[in-house]
């Protein structure tokens, strides 16, 4: 890495870096936003690749009763490891590796707040998950108590595997990881902005990435403390959550970090739904400051409902938890109506990244719609920890991580290679994809409230649930060919794709303003920002005068807004 | 409404009602599962209410407002938004969760009752990886493992308490004919209650994950007439040393 010992005038930085940019060993020792956020993605996508993996051998093992493939202990560490590595290597850093790319972007930004950090963060997520996977590599075998590792399970006496160990320490690290990375990210957003760039005007993917930083920032830590304490447990004979101290502890240290995580892995997303829409409407985005007033009260909402998790402990407040709970559906709603009506008397563009956001809606809803029967114990009661639940979480999970993801990757694979994905196989992917997470994840409601448990690697023939099973089971090979069909198109169109363009989509926010791929510092000039869409604002008004105003009072000045320009 | 849009939303509309019908609870045998199980219904509806709207308001809108592709296509008109709009779609989830809220208090109440003083009561031992019931009174114990899982006899028509305690790690007691479950958490008791209606046979399992073996930690219940009820516990009493 090149050591700067002063500041080095722009043009004289940019030759340096350009020498040392070439090649692996480039990539390796980047400190530039845009190719962390390319690392970050490509690293993410390949765990999701292997956790996926180790849901089509579940699934091939749970399509008949009894046991063939797996062995119990195997089948234990897979769901553990693939739910771990969901969660923890694919959904989170997926998300920052867009947030990593695009909010400096975003925000008419020449690079992060801290570059050196940034490349020392990805490298200790990718420290982390190497440690995490190591379990598979150990005699007794990966951790095999589940994502959230209840105690007393996952103390010494219960789970003596190394592999347990390599668990806790792997997330604490990639928790390190993680409130690392949202520092940067803050600080990147307070105090990086275009001149122009206020608050009101920052765009909704940035909005919904700051306030999911806010989220790593305080539950990460309350996550951290919860695994340091169980490591304590298991090597030093801590007994905080053994049944000397209380097991029931720790359930509430995990799930006060467990449930913001959701809401990590699903504003991002939100996020990029909230992009698209728009620019594939050809409209502004309908209410931005109701949208952005949602995603807040969602982010503050999150921390007030982790106990939903718990109502069968019989040992937490069901009533307070479910109010919250169900308060938490509103600001969600709202932003269901909010992307209908920007749709609404637009002009309708179906490419493929509006295909997967559309998807991602109805899939989203129907996750959104069973967690509101969850959210009210006496059916909880019933259907948790059943394969309701599962469904229910891939509904949300899978319809904002995988659904959403796949949206804004065709929308911003442009920016990223200046090189278009192949429409029609992404809309082949799309309809693949759609009906296969559909035939594996709906019939899974019908088992779980027929009383089937989830985490069982096999299950008796008399119970009724065969023919459901083996159903799922078949769906699973659908997804598995819709993403084989991605990595084709991806591998395809970075060299053979059409070429984009700096903006093929008429894009309304300022990464569209450069050219694709970026140049180094991201911009050579900016277009006048006076709301949250400068290119939009650009078509709609026409010409503006060189470096000047632009012609007309802005949306924000005719709405009576009262945010004033400069810094907000 | 165009033709195609009338068609979609009758679509959506007969797919809303499929997802109803085929979506409900396993027959309930338990006066606090029947509470549980007319409480799912009215989510369902409820549920399928909101999925018709938001379904038929997005395909609607789609088939409506298509536009050309490319990204140099003519404009539509650039409304952004309106209060009224903003202030219907606020309050009308607020109103809908407020209700189900309501409904969710009502049965909740029910379900976590406790009898003063119930006819039997049963203590419940979860371990890796089986069930140990007492009955207090007689004092009758039957347990059983992952190969060979135990099966009890229940009385129909007489409130049963269950004491539910775990020995190791943390399990789930759970019922699915009686639409309930609670942990069973070491150095903690857990109570619930229940009248079982309807003679027959109900599998019973772990619900929380505990370990290699919590697919097979599984028992079943019998419920039978209170006299055939009180002539087997008899016979359990006599087998025990
Ligand atoms: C690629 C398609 C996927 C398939 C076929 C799949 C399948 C499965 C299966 C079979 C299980 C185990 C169920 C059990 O035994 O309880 C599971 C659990 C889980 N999955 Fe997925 N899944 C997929 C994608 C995802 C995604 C994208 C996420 C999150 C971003 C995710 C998160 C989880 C979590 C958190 C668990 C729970 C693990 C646990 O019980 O500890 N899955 N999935
Ligand atoms: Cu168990």
């Amino acid at each position: 890495m090149t050591t700067v010992e002063q500041p080095m005038p722009d043009a004289q930085r940019r030759h340096v870096l350009k020498h040392a940019d070439d090649g692996l060993i480039g990539w390796l020792t980047t400190t530039d936003h845009k190719r962390i956020g390319i690392l970050y993605m490509v690293s993410a996508f390949i765990f999701f690749l292997v956790a996926g993996l180790m849901s089509l051998v579940m699934r091939a093992e749970l399509a008949i009763p009894e046991l063939q493939l797996l062995d119990l202990q195997t089948y234990n560490q897979l769901f553990t490891m693939h739910g771990t590595a969901m969660i923890f290597f694919f959904a989170t850093p997926m998300v920052i590796g867009l947030a990593n790319y695009l909010i400096p972007l975003q925000i008419g930004a020449p690079d992060v707040a801290f570059p050196r950090l940034n490349a020392f963060t990805y490298w200790l997520f990718i420290f982390s998950a190497l440690i995490v996977f190591g379990g598979f590599f150990v005699t007794a075998g990966a951790a095999a108590f589940g994502w959230y590792g209840y105690p007393p399970l996952s103390t010494k006496t219960f789970s003596p595997s190394v592999g347990a160990d390599l668990w806790v320490v792997g997330l604490l690290l990639s928790g390190v990881a993680s409130i690392l990375g949202s520092v940067n990210i803050l600080a990147t957003i307070f105090a990086l902005r275009a001149p122009g760039m206020t608050m009101f005007r920052l765009p909704l993917f940035t909005w919904n990435i700051l306030v999911t930083s806010i989220l790593i920032l305080f539950s990460f830590p309350v996550l951290g403390a919860a695994l340091a304490l169980l490591f304590i447990d298991r090597n030093f004979g801590g007994s905080v959550f053994t049944t000397a101290g209380d097991p029931l502890v720790y359930q509430h240290l995990f799930w006060f970090f467990g449930h913001p995580e959701v809401y990590i892995i699903a504003l991002p997303f939100f996020g990029v739904v909230t992009e698209i829409v728009p620019v594939f409407s050809r409209k502004p985005l309908f209410g931005y400051k109701a949208f952005v007033f949602a995603t807040i009260l969602i982010g503050a909402y999150s921390f007030s409902v982790w106990a939903h998790h718990m109502f069968t402990t019989g040992a937490v407040s069901t009533v307070y938890f479910a109010i919250t709970s169900f308060l938490i559906a509103i600001p969600t709603g709202v932003k269901f109506f909010g992307w209908i009506a920007t749709m609404w008397r637009g002009s309708l563009w179906f490419a493929t990244p509006m295909l997967y956001v559309v998807g991602m809606m109805a899939m989203f809803l129907i996750g959104g719609i069973t967690g509101v029967f969850l959210a009210s114990p006496p059916i909880d009661y019933a259907v948790h920890d059943t394969y309701y639940v599962v469904a229910h979480m891939h509904y949300v999970l899978f319809g904002t991580s995988v659904f959403a993801m796949f949206g804004g990757l065709f929308y911003w694979f442009p920016k990223f290679t200046g090189r278009m994905l192949d429409e029609r196989l992404g809309k082949v992917q799309f309809w693949l994809l759609f009906v296969g997470f559909n035939v594996t994840f709906f019939p899974m409601h019908q088992l779980g409230i027929d009383g089937m448990p989830r985490r069982i690697g096999d299950y008796a023939a008399e119970r009724g649930w065969n023919d459901l099973n083996l159903l799922a089971s078949g769906g699973s090979v659908l997804i598995a060919v819709a993403v084989l069909l991605f990595l084709w198109n991806f591998w395809t169109s970075r060299s053979l794709g059409l070429p984009a363009g700096d903006d093929p989509w008429g894009g309304h926010t300022l990464e569209w303003a450069t050219s694709s791929p970026p140049p180094h510092h991201n911009f050579t000039s900016l277009p006048p920002i006076t709301s949250d869409r400068p290119l939009l604002d650009l078509r709609v008004r026409g010409p503006v005068r060189q470096g000047g105003e632009p012609v007309g009072p802005s949306e924000d000045e005719r709405a009576g807004a009262d945010d004033g320009g400069g810094r907000g | 409404m165009s033709h195609r849009a009338s068609r979609v939303s009758r679509t959506v509309l007969l797919g809303a009602l499929a997802l109803v019908a085929s979506g409900c609870l396993p027959v309930p045998v338990t006066e606090q599962g029947r509470d549980v199980a007319s409480l799912y219904d009215l989510f369902m509806i409820a549920a399928a209410g909101v999925f018709v709207i938001v379904i038929g308001l997005l395909a609607w809108t789609i088939l409506r407002y298509r536009g050309a592709p490319g990204r140099d296509a003519q404009l539509p008109a650039q409304t952004s938004a309106k209060l009224i709009f903003e202030v219907v779609w606020w309050t009308v989830p607020t109103l809908l969760v407020a209700v189900l809220a309501v409904l969710t208090i009502g049965v909740l109440n029910q379900v976590d009752a406790r009898a003063e003083e119930p006819d039997l009561v049963v203590d419940v031992a979860g371990y890796q990886w089986g069930w140990e019931f007492t009955y207090r009174d007689s004092g009758v114990v039957v347990n059983g493992t992952a190969a060979d899982p135990a099966t009890i006899e229940l009385p129909v028509d007489r409130t049963v308490a269950f004491m539910i305690s775990s020995r190791d790690v943390v399990h789930s007691f759970s019922i699915p004919n009686f639409l309930i479950k609670r942990d069973a958490i070491p150095s903690r008791d857990n109570r619930f209650d229940v009248l079982i209606e309807d003679e027959g046979t109900y599998s019973g399992q772990c619900g929380e994950f505990c370990g290699l073996l919590h697919s097979r930690q599984v028992f079943e219940i019998r419920a039978v007439s209170p006299d055939r009820f009180d002539r087997w516990l008899a016979d359990q009493e006599a087998a025990t040393p």
